[in-house]
């Protein structure tokens, strides 16, 4: 099963050309005209390539350019690249062809990769823009990602051919341009096996994995093929240690990846550090970059005249394109809100959604605008299928409708005295009646006395409590059904959007409180991966239960934001884009944004419950959405890991708990 | 001097939903009464200075969700409280019924060294409404539970008049206080300071 994305490269040119000939060595002359041998003591130059530079900011006048290298040492297979110094000669001949790169000390250092293990590069992707600059993302296994490569001389092809010469790359199964390194089908597979645990077999290992390295073999000698074996490093490939004992692989991997998680935490670390062990100030790889984004923008402004000059001599065509994929990695510019008019463009005649991939992620990067939200809403909640057409949708409401007021009906008809004789039912609507009348009171649609809406916001939740009786009415549920009502302006509706929210949130309500409990755990990992030195300090306070950022995940920022910002910030968390799970990743933002207080002020639980309690109001959406973008792509397939199966609000993973008994089945 | 040195006591406030937990603790501290505070989600405190005799105090006082299914995240709330005050509303029966459940719940959550004689405090809340022609709970009713519970000290609220919240939180000052003898450890030459304003206090509370 795996041999399909193992094989199947030669539709690629690239990997055509590599394979038409030798490629490394006659590349590497023509290109730099250098020696192939002893850069360092001991290794092998086998690709060099000059004018690789990398874009601090989303300016490419302010790239930093330099020479990107293959070298060999011993049998593997490193990736280095060093800025050129703006005074050297090797600089001056660059800047003569068009570079006006004048980085800065610590940018250089910052992003220096003086040898990077091929061993610890998860996968490359390659980007070649009908416009602009060809580059490439190299990822680790970390999660992390290092700024792109953009190769002003071109080279890519050479540079994936020369990979594909020494290291094991397969074409990646979803993306035709991403190359996996070290390829291993579960990626959280790979990294549990390169740490060596004893008892964790790679599938890769058992199954398929042999046959592409033994016809690999027999188009080169057997070190070359094990390329990425390499002694004396900090890590370990997995290259190495195969094929291991007989285990039932996907049984392993169910049981233990939680078992070992913080092995594999601890290995995201070390990587981390291990990669940017050039500088010493105990900060993580991510915002070492971010810092340098800025401090990239200030030495922008303080040299302005330099710049300026050099600019001119040199003045940079810019790719929108190019620059789009460049902000990915550091969070994407915010859009305008989607148009009804684009809004339209996303449908066929009948009114089906053809990409609603593609409209997910255009709400992701903009929300939507106003007029256009109750429709938009239904789809994204999941009451309206994105290929239901017009006329089913039409039909759906009407037997909706009956159906919400025969569940009604099942409250609205117990009588007073009946009522007297049935606690639980006077609990539950005493408790909901208390809490209608202090949600959101002071939008306008809820204001004032006697406010039907009050009324509406009242019937559905109830209703709810007996749709779903086992989970009832919990408090927090009135906050998540406010802006729904307020946006449907129809009680049926409004009930149904509510119920298809509460099929992922409903967990959050738990009695044993198992949803929130997993999503605290998920986000005490995800900062561990994220920002160690605050997971450390968190620790050594006691404060590992996270219970202070309960509000945040309970009612996805209700009550941290103005309502407009809310059913913004929740259209875009119910695209799902990236991560089902964003909202941990704002958790995680948002808490390293003020790291520094908090370590800095040592505060102890108590206290940073207010702090956090106190940031309601004070927290810029757009800033924090951008973050949480960033750290989830920058923790990748490793964050994906921190988060177990079926935390919220990711689906149930046993669907008959409950919470659709069967009387209420739809249609 | 060391004697003067300011004392942090943790203060819990807990009863059902709706019963004015949120709003004792506002009118206390802030001498203000809403009728739009939201539902508590997980918990929050205000603190307030107060003086007791020459000893400066702040008082921590802590407001948290009413709903019991929140109840398992009183194990982090809960830490360290010199005193928990139970609320109930005097209109609703169950809210008294429920005090029961509260107190036992906190001992168990907070796990005090000494349970028997950890300090609570109650405040039946709402005394305003209707006049107080739709009460159900009697103050002597209450009187008896507080009684059988070890002579917990009693307090009739109104959060949204202001009546008798200052009053019961003096009180719940100077027990709170007397609960902290570990801080004297530390401060030799105030033991006796404190030791006499136990027994002042602890008559002064007895309602």
């Amino acid at each position: 099963m795996h041999e399909t994305e193992q094989h199947d490269l030669s539709d690629d040119s690239d990997y055509a050309a590599a394979s038409r000939h030798d490629v490394s060595r006659s590349i590497l002359r023509s290109d730099s005209g250098k020696s192939t041998t002893s850069e360092a003591g001991g290794s092998e130059v086998v690709y060099s390539k000059e004018n690789v530079a990398i874009h601090p900011t989303q300016y490419a006048s302010e790239r930093i350019s330099g020479r990107l290298r293959l070298f060999k040492q011993g049998s593997s297979l490193f990736l280095s690249w060093i800025p050129y110094k703006p005074t050297t000669d090797g600089s001056a001949v660059l800047q003569g062809q068009g570079s006006s790169s004048v980085p800065l000390e610590k940018d250089r250092y910052l992003y220096t990769i003086k040898s990077l293990p091929l061993a610890d590069v998860h996968s490359i992707r390659r980007h070649t823009p009908a416009l602009g600059w060809q580059y490439t993302i190299v990822v680790l296994s970390s999660g992390l990602a290092y700024p792109p490569f953009y190769f002003y001389n071109g080279g890519v092809r050479e540079f994936l051919a020369t990979l594909k010469h020494h290291v094991f790359i397969v074409r990646s199964a979803d993306d035709a341009n991403v190359f996996l390194v070290n390829n291993f089908r579960d990626p959280l597979q790979r990294t549990l096996s390169s740490l060596e645990l004893p008892g964790v077999v790679s599938i890769a290992n058992r199954t398929s994995f042999h046959k592409p390295r033994i016809s690999m073999s027999s188009l080169d000698d057997p070190e070359r093929v094990n390329g990425a074996t390499y002694d004396g490093t900090s890590s370990t490939s997995e290259y190495s240690g195969q094929p291991k004992k007989s285990h039932d692989p996907a049984r392993d991997i169910s049981i233990q990846v939680l078992e070992k998680f913080s092995l594999v935490t601890k290995f995201a670390r070390e990587t981390t550090s291990h990669l940017f062990c050039d500088s010493h100030d105990g900060l993580n790889a991510y915002e070492k970059k971010q810092q340098n984004n800025y401090s990239s923008v200030k030495h922008t402004s303080s040299q302005s005249d330099e710049m300026e000059k050099t600019s001119d001599m040199s003045p940079v065509a810019s790719d929108p394109l190019e620059f789009e994929e460049l902000r990915l990695i550091w969070g994407k510019q915010r859009m305008h809100p989607l148009s009804f008019e684009e809004w339209t463009s996303f449908f066929d005649s009948e009114g089906r959604i053809t990409d609603s991939k593609a409209l997910r992620e255009r709400i992701f990067y903009g929300g939507v605008e106003d007029d256009i939200r109750k429709k938009v809403w239904k789809f994204l909640l999941g009451y309206h299928e994105y290929d239901s057409t017009d006329a089913e949708r039409e039909y759906l409401a009407s037997v909706k409708k009956s159906e919400y007021q025969v569940i009604k009906t099942q409250w609205k008809s117990i009588s007073a005295a009946q009522a007297k004789r049935f606690t639980k039912f006077r609990e539950r609507k005493g408790l909901i009646d208390k809490d209608v009348v202090r949600t959101d009171r002071s939008i306008a649609y809820y204001e004032g006395d006697d406010n039907p809406n009050v009324t509406i916001l009242r019937d559905i939740l109830l209703t709810y409590s007996f749709y779903n009786f086992d989970l009832g009415y919990c408090q927090g549920m009135s906050d998540l059904l406010s802006p729904i009502l307020y946006v449907m302006e129809d009680e049926s509706e409004s009930f149904w959007c509510f119920v298809a929210l509460m099929e992922r949130l409903g967990p959050n309500f738990n009695r044993d409180q198992s949803g929130m409990h997993s999503q605290l755990f998920a986000l005490s990992k995800l900062v561990e991966i994220l920002d160690s030195p605050l997971h450390n300090y968190f620790k050594q306070a006691d404060c590992l239960n996270y219970f202070f950022c309960f509000r945040w995940i309970l009612i996805q920022f209700k009550r941290e934001f103005e309502y407009d910002q809310i059913m913004h910030l929740w259209e875009v968390l119910w695209t799902h884009h990236l991560s089902e799970h964003l909202h941990l990743y704002m958790c995680v933002a948002i808490l390293k944004k003020h790291r520094k207080k908090i370590m800095g002020e040592q505060m102890d639980f108590d206290t940073l419950l207010k702090f956090i309690n106190e940031l309601s109001g004070h927290i810029d959406l757009d800033w924090t959405i951008r973050e949480a973008e960033a750290l989830c792509t920058c923790a990748g397939e490793n964050g994906a890991a921190c988060i177990p199966p079926g935390t919220p609000p990711s689906l149930p993973i046993e669907t008959d708990m409950g919470l659709y008994p069967q009387d209420d089945e739809v249609l | 001097m060391a004697s003067r040195r300011r004392i942090l006591l943790k203060v819990i406030i807990l009863g059902d939903s709706g019963v004015g937990k949120t709003s004792l603790m506002n009118q206390y501290v802030s001498r203000k009464f809403s009728n739009q505070y939201k539902a508590t989600i997980g918990a929050d405190f205000l603190t307030k200075e107060v003086q007791i005799e020459d000893r400066l105090l702040t008082l921590q006082i802590w407001d948290t969700a009413g709903q019991e299914r929140f109840q398992s995240l009183g194990v982090a709330f809960y830490r360290g409280a010199d005193c928990c005050v139970l609320v109930y509303d005097v209109n609703v029966m169950k809210s008294f019924d429920n005090l029961n459940n509260w107190r036992e719940e906190f001992l168990i959550q907070a796990s005090p060294s000494d349970p028997e004689n950890f300090p609570f405090v109650v405040l039946g809340n709402k005394t305003d409404i209707d006049g107080g022609n739709s009460r159900v709970v009697s103050e002597k009713k209450a009187k008896q539970w507080c009684a059988s519970k070890g002579n917990i000290p009693y307090f009739e609220t109104s959060a949204k008049e202001g009546t008798n919240v200052e009053a019961a939180f003096q009180c719940i000052a100077n027990i709170a206080l007397k609960n902290e003898p570990e801080e004297e450890i530390y401060l030799p030459d105030t033991i006796d300071v404190a030791s006499g304003n136990r027994q002042q206090r602890s008559s002064g509370c007895e309602c």
